[in-house]
């Protein structure tokens, strides 16, 4: 009987550090996945800020692309269809300076445009070409511009002269075309500016 | 502009290189514009170098080749060279000389601008203190670039600096105003393959809206070059001064540039200075490097990155120590970590922003900004020294915070300067970056910044 009860506590007592033993690793157990799952919470948080950043990113970027893209396409239509009203106007009043009657202010432009040479140049002595129709125009002037020649040669142009030196050194171009060249820049920016630009 | 036309003189003494001497010239002024037309009626620009007793000479920019003395005529045009600039030229390319190449018709301008711009009053140039956000980790938290800075790239032949250049062209913006910001990129003597590269870089990632490229190939004559970076200047000057912009202008490459200098300067028959690169090499660069800047009155800035590379990666050659003298520090490209792989291959240890200081800190990046970046300059260099302490006496005689040390240099390199070329990293990611780099070390060897930053963003490692 007295062993029976030694054996019975022993067992009890066996049994009674196993349970403890259990429960606690159950403890511990619990404890470290909960630890586990509180940190793969905030990894978990981490990464998903991670990838919303990267993909909100990413967006963005593609907006950028898209709206830039478009902007800029739509501004070069814009440009080249301006560009082509200039032309129009352009072509138009070449036609038009074509055209002008060969009258006394045209006299008064070629006599001006005779002075501006000449000092240009640097000497009066100069032989002077221009197109058949302002021929006329430029021999009535000559007398005004004595060491002037005028070259029997015609030249293509609208309107306008060349001239240059009698040893052929030096040039200067004073043709209504070469005045339209210099000055085209400055005339698209007014032309331009009728269209609202 | 100039509305008056210029005298043709068809009396050419000598054509020597990329000159030609005019005879019989009466007036001509220096620096004047001139244009060339050869027999078949085909017309080169050039400009008066030097003008005196009947003669001109005339530099022609886009070469001499096929032209004869008889029958090639020298137009003086009364002007110097200009730059039609006006809003329209965002989003163009142009070449060399500042010609569109993009298909579109020449913008119409609002102003013609003298290419060689006007000098800054130094009583009107105001300090540079505005932080540029590149997206590059390494130059924004430790070579930080300022609004109105020059800070150029010394680079190496065959270095990654053209990827490194589009892809601040790319990602380059002002951060905290709502200022406009632009990019001018001039390309100098690149080749075709790059030109492309980055126009094609700036089109598909939707900047090329706001930039404004220049592209001088290597096949175009070496002339042009000098024009490429002034022609690109006086955009960027009218985009910042006249509307209000931030402007960040990328030259690449300026060694072409100074190449084509010292070829006229031979042709020209100069006393040649170091390594036959003229005398004058130094008040000449000066003349680029100095138009970038910011003006008190006015609310945009000119902001320079002039990258050239070093021929055989000498540091000491003229046009890097020149340069070097004029500009406010330099971002120097190592030929070692090129070769590792790293990109951007940035040396810090050799790189510097002088006015870095200025343009960072509390109400700019942030309050840490600086210490920070000092803790990883100072980090990075003694992992340096451990690493060459390693190659003698091995990493079983390092003791355990050399290893640390070992480590920051290989996290610094790997997670700090390595880059996507795609990667856009905001300021707060850099100095995110630069913290975690330094939290591998124990927090008594972080003596570089204050406690409270360090209770703040330190995470052990």
């Amino acid at each position: 009987m007295g062993s029976d009860s030694a054996i019975e506590r022993t067992v009890e007592k066996i049994l009674h550090n196993t349970e403890e033993q259990i429960l606690s690793s159950l403890k511990e157990s619990l404890k470290s996945s909960q630890d586990a799952l509180s940190n793969s919470h905030v990894s978990l948080e981490q990464e998903y800020d991670k990838i919303i950043s990267e993909g909100k990113k990413e967006a963005e970027k593609l907006e950028k692309q898209i709206v830039g893209n478009a902007d800029l396409a739509s501004r070069n239509k814009q440009l080249v269809l301006i560009e082509e009203s200039i032309e129009k106007v352009f072509v138009k009043a070449i036609k038009k300076i074509q055209d002008a009657d060969r009258n006394s202010d045209y006299s008064k432009l070629i006599s001006s445009m005779l002075k501006e040479s000449i000092h240009t140049i640097g000497t009066p002595d100069i032989t002077i070409q221009t197109n058949s129709k302002d021929k006329s125009v430029v021999q009535s002037l000559l007398s005004k511009f004595p060491g002037a020649i005028l070259s029997q040669d015609v030249i293509d142009c609208l309107g306008g002269i060349k001239v240059q030196s009698k040893d052929g050194t030096m040039k200067f171009d004073n043709t209504i075309d070469a005045r339209l060249e210099r000055l085209k820049p400055l005339i698209r920016k007014d032309i331009a500016s009728k269209f609202g630009r | 502009m100039s509305t008056q036309g210029g005298v043709q003189y068809s009396k050419i003494a000598e054509i020597k290189g990329p000159l030609v001497v005019v005879d019989g010239v009466e007036s001509a002024a220096f620096d004047e514009l001139v244009e060339i037309q050869t027999t078949e009626g085909e017309r080169r620009l050039g400009k008066v170098l030097e003008v005196g007793n009947g003669k001109a000479i005339v530099q022609v920019f886009e070469g001499t080749t096929g032209l004869s003395i008889s029958g090639t005529s020298a137009k003086f045009m009364g002007k110097m060279m200009e730059m039609p600039v006006s809003e329209e030229v965002l989003g163009r390319v142009f070449d060399g000389l500042g010609r569109p190449i993009d298909g579109l018709p020449d913008p119409i301008a609002s102003k013609f601008l003298d290419i060689n711009g006007e000098p800054m009053n130094p009583e009107q140039r105001e300090y540079p203190r505005d932080f540029i956000q590149t997206g590059v980790s390494v130059i924004d938290g430790m070579l930080t670039l300022v609004r109105g800075q020059k800070l150029p790239i010394f680079s190496g032949s065959g270095m990654s600096h053209n990827i490194l250049a589009a892809q601040i062209a790319r990602q380059a913006s002002v951060v905290g105003t709502t200022d406009e910001f632009a990019v001018v990129f001039a390309a100098i003597g690149v080749q075709y393959s790059e030109a492309e590269y980055f126009k094609r870089s700036l089109e598909e990632s939707g900047a090329l809206k706001r930039s404004v490229l220049f592209l001088n190939l290597a096949d175009d004559p070496a002339i042009e070059r000098i024009i490429t970076p002034r022609v690109a200047l006086t955009v960027a000057e009218y985009l910042a001064y006249d509307l209000g912009m931030h402007v960040l202008v990328i030259l690449t490459d300026m060694t072409n540039y100074a190449e084509a200098l010292r070829e006229i300067s031979a042709a020209r028959e100069e006393v040649p200075g170091r390594k036959g690169y003229p005398g004058y090499l130094y008040t000449d660069l000066s003349t680029i490097y100095e138009r970038a800047g910011r003006l008190h009155g006015r609310k945009g800035s000119v902001t320079q990155m002039p990258i050239l590379t070093m021929p055989s990666d000498d540091i000491t050659h003229p046009i890097p120590d020149l340069t070097g003298y004029i500009t406010e520090g330099q971002i120097v490209l190592g030929r070692d970590l090129f070769r590792q792989g790293v990109y951007p291959p940035v040396n810090i240890l050799m790189s510097l922003s002088r006015i870095m200081k200025d343009g960072i800190g509390e109400g700019k990046t942030r309050a840490d900004h600086q210490e920070i970046s000092n803790q990883n300059y100072d980090a990075y260099s003694r992992s340096q020294e451990v690493r060459a302490l390693a190659g003698i006496v091995g990493k079983a005689g390092l003791t355990g915070v050399d290893l640390k040390y070992l480590e920051v240099g290989d996290s610094f390199e790997k997670d700090f300067l390595t880059q996507a070329v795609d990667e856009n990293r905001t300021i707060e990611e850099t100095l995110s970056l630069q913290w975690k780099v330094v939290s591998l070390l124990p927090k008594n060897e972080l003596i570089k910044v204050k406690d409270k930053f360090i209770d703040q963003h330190y995470k052990e490692r």
